[in-house]
């Protein structure tokens, strides 16, 4: 019986891993952007998701779903392989340095979102005509959509790891949600985090700045003649 | 300012011109042998078509940044026109902002690819018979300069086939287009333009035509107002010459990392197992060292533009301004022109 239930729980996960993270609805919106997500944003340690803790659930998760592989010092107790323990650990660790940043700075015009973090290449999202479309280069794919008024970004890369950003804007546009999913077809648990950050403004500088090729960034506490 | 000081002269002379009825005994009436040897026909260089792709969408993808492409389309005939003037084998070359269909030789080109590492035009060469020269890509993979030689070369090697008598054909039929357009009514019937777009001449006015000798003052004041367009041409390249290089190489330099990506992917694909932090952080790192190049390339090519752009848009205005007080006066000899003939001729 227990055999059935955790085949039946392993089919539901791979029927669920199929599904793209951005379905085609998604990639496509009317009028205005669905949130403005534009901003200095700074992050608020104090309501994070512990790591330990997130990957005890995780944990727990891969040992309710793992195929019948009895542990032969505890009979009944159904244990992960030393191979799904390590990708379970490797998401996590992977989940924790993608999410380190501790500013966003959010970019948002009519037809793209840039999300710049210290240390990483800044997420794009491109929307042209309302449709999203993807970012691609020789090593993955990043698409974006929006759930409602969450958007979410996805990276897709070799050996089927993903890593999925959801974007949420709290109503009065001061804090913002961040819940990172990191999953690969070398775990059957994916590992999430949440980060949360709050609005901030960035102090107008006495200078007028502005970058050149050849003199890198010029300032001038007047008017900027090149 | 003697750009301004030329222009304002010009404009001076310019009744005089329209009323001066035939011209002096040592003004000679403007027949191709008279005017310049035949062979080194004046070239008319016009600015570049940037191709840059329309749909916006597409312009990350292929790495096209569309400004600076713009800057390239003024650049770029500025130093064909250098080359063209070094082999001192044709007559007066321009960088002219429109396509001047009465141009002796016309050059049109067309950017397919300006990354750093390769450099492709493609150029079409017509003379004002209608005859196509070239009409072809070029492209140079490490040095810029021998591309434009080869378009020298190929220029040269096609004027080589034509005849003493075809060349004379092209002056004669340059001018005869010119004054078309400036008075149909005196010129209209010198020319036969066929259904391929050649032209073919019927017959030659009088070499003591006045009109003609009007035609010809007209053109030589609009080939002031022509080198002086040119001569701002020359000094954007001048201005800009060194940064644009700076970007060449740098855009270079990015191909080069861009190919050491690709390497330093694959040499470290297998080290590590399938599922571990170090095969997945492998996974990640190659994606984020690929984007944060192309963003560092998109950021560098606004500093370019920030630097390089005031410059273009203020020879741009002035251009604009000359281009302009050409358009100006050309309506205005039309006009005049018109009038002249109609009188000289008693239909009025």
């Amino acid at each position: 019986m227990s055999r059935m239930r955790s085949l039946l729980v392993l089919l539901l996960i791979s029927a669920c891993s199929q599904q793209p993270v951005i379905r085609d609805e998604m990639r496509r919106y009317e009028g205005a952007m669905p949130a403005d997500l534009g901003g200095s944003w700074e992050r608020n340690y104090t309501r994070d998701d512990d790591v330990n803790a997130v990957l005890r659930v995780a944990y727990n998760k891969l040992v309710r779903t793992s195929p019948d592989q009895r542990n032969p010092r505890a009979p009944g107790v159904v244990m992960p392989s030393p191979q799904e323990m390590s990708s379970l650990l490797a998401l996590a660790r992977l989940a924790e340095l993608i999410t380190r940043p501790d500013v966003l700075t959010i970019s948002q015009n009519e037809h793209e979102i840039s999300i710049e973090r210290k240390d990483d290449f800044a997420m794009l999202c491109a929307f042209y005509g309302g449709v999203a479309k993807a970012t691609q280069n020789d090593y993955g794919t990043e698409i974006c959509g929006w759930d409602g008024e969450q958007l979410v970004s996805n990276l897709l890369l070799p050996d089927g790891l993903q890593v999925t950003h959801r974007f949420t804007v709290s109503q009065n546009g001061q804090q913002l949600r961040v819940v990172t999913t990191v999953s690969s077809s070398t775990s059957r648990v994916p590992f999430t985090l949440r980060r949360f950050y709050s609005k901030f403004e960035r102090m107008p500088s006495e200078f007028n700045c502005i970058e050149t090729f050849s003199m890198k960034r010029v300032c001038s506490t007047g008017e900027l003649v090149l | 300012m003697l750009v301004a000081q030329t222009v304002f002269l010009l404009m001076g002379m310019l009744p005089q011109l329209a009323v001066a009825g035939p011209f002096p005994a040592e003004t000679k009436p403007i027949l191709a042998e008279d005017a310049h040897d035949v062979a080194a026909l004046n070239v008319s260089i016009a600015v570049f078509d940037p191709g840059v792709p329309a749909d916006p969408r597409s312009h990350r993808e292929q790495q096209v940044f569309p400004r600076i492409r713009e800057i390239e389309a003024m650049f770029l005939p500025f130093v064909l026109r250098e080359t063209l003037a070094g082999t001192k084998a044709w007559g007066a070359v321009r960088v002219v902002p429109q396509h001047d269909v009465a141009a002796e030789l016309l050059l049109t080109g067309e950017i397919i690819q300006s990354d750093g590492e390769v450099l492709e035009l493609k150029i079409r060469a017509v003379d004002a018979n209608g005859r196509v020269w070239l009409d072809r890509a070029f492209a140079a993979t490490v040095d810029n300069q021998e591309l434009f030689f080869e378009i020298a070369a190929a220029l040269q090697a096609a004027r080589a086939q034509l005849s003493k008598k075809e060349l004379t054909d092209i002056v004669e039929i340059s001018l005869l287009r010119y004054a078309n357009q400036l008075a149909p009514s005196a010129f209209g019937d010198y020319l036969h333009e066929a259904a391929d777009g050649t032209f073919t001449i019927i017959r030659l006015p009088a070499r003591n035509d006045p009109m003609l000798g009007r035609i010809d003052r007209l053109r030589r004041i609009e080939y002031v107002i022509t080198d002086a367009v040119d001569a701002k041409f020359q000094e954007l390249h001048e201005e800009i010459a060194s940064t644009y290089n700076l970007w060449r190489e740098y855009r270079r330099q990015v191909i080069e990392y861009q190919v050491e990506d690709v390497r330093r992917a694959q040499d470290t694909q297998s080290s590590a197992p399938r599922g571990s932090y170090e095969a997945m952080k492998n996974r990640y790192d190659n994606y984020k060292w690929n984007r944060i190049t192309a963003q560092e390339q998109e950021t560098l090519a606004v500093a370019f533009n920030n630097e390089i752009g005031p410059k273009v848009v203020a020879m741009e205005a002035r251009v604009a301004e000359l281009q302009g007080w050409v358009d100006q006066k050309y309506a205005e000899w039309h006009r005049l022109l018109e009038e002249l003939f109609e009188v000289e001729t008693g239909l009025r």
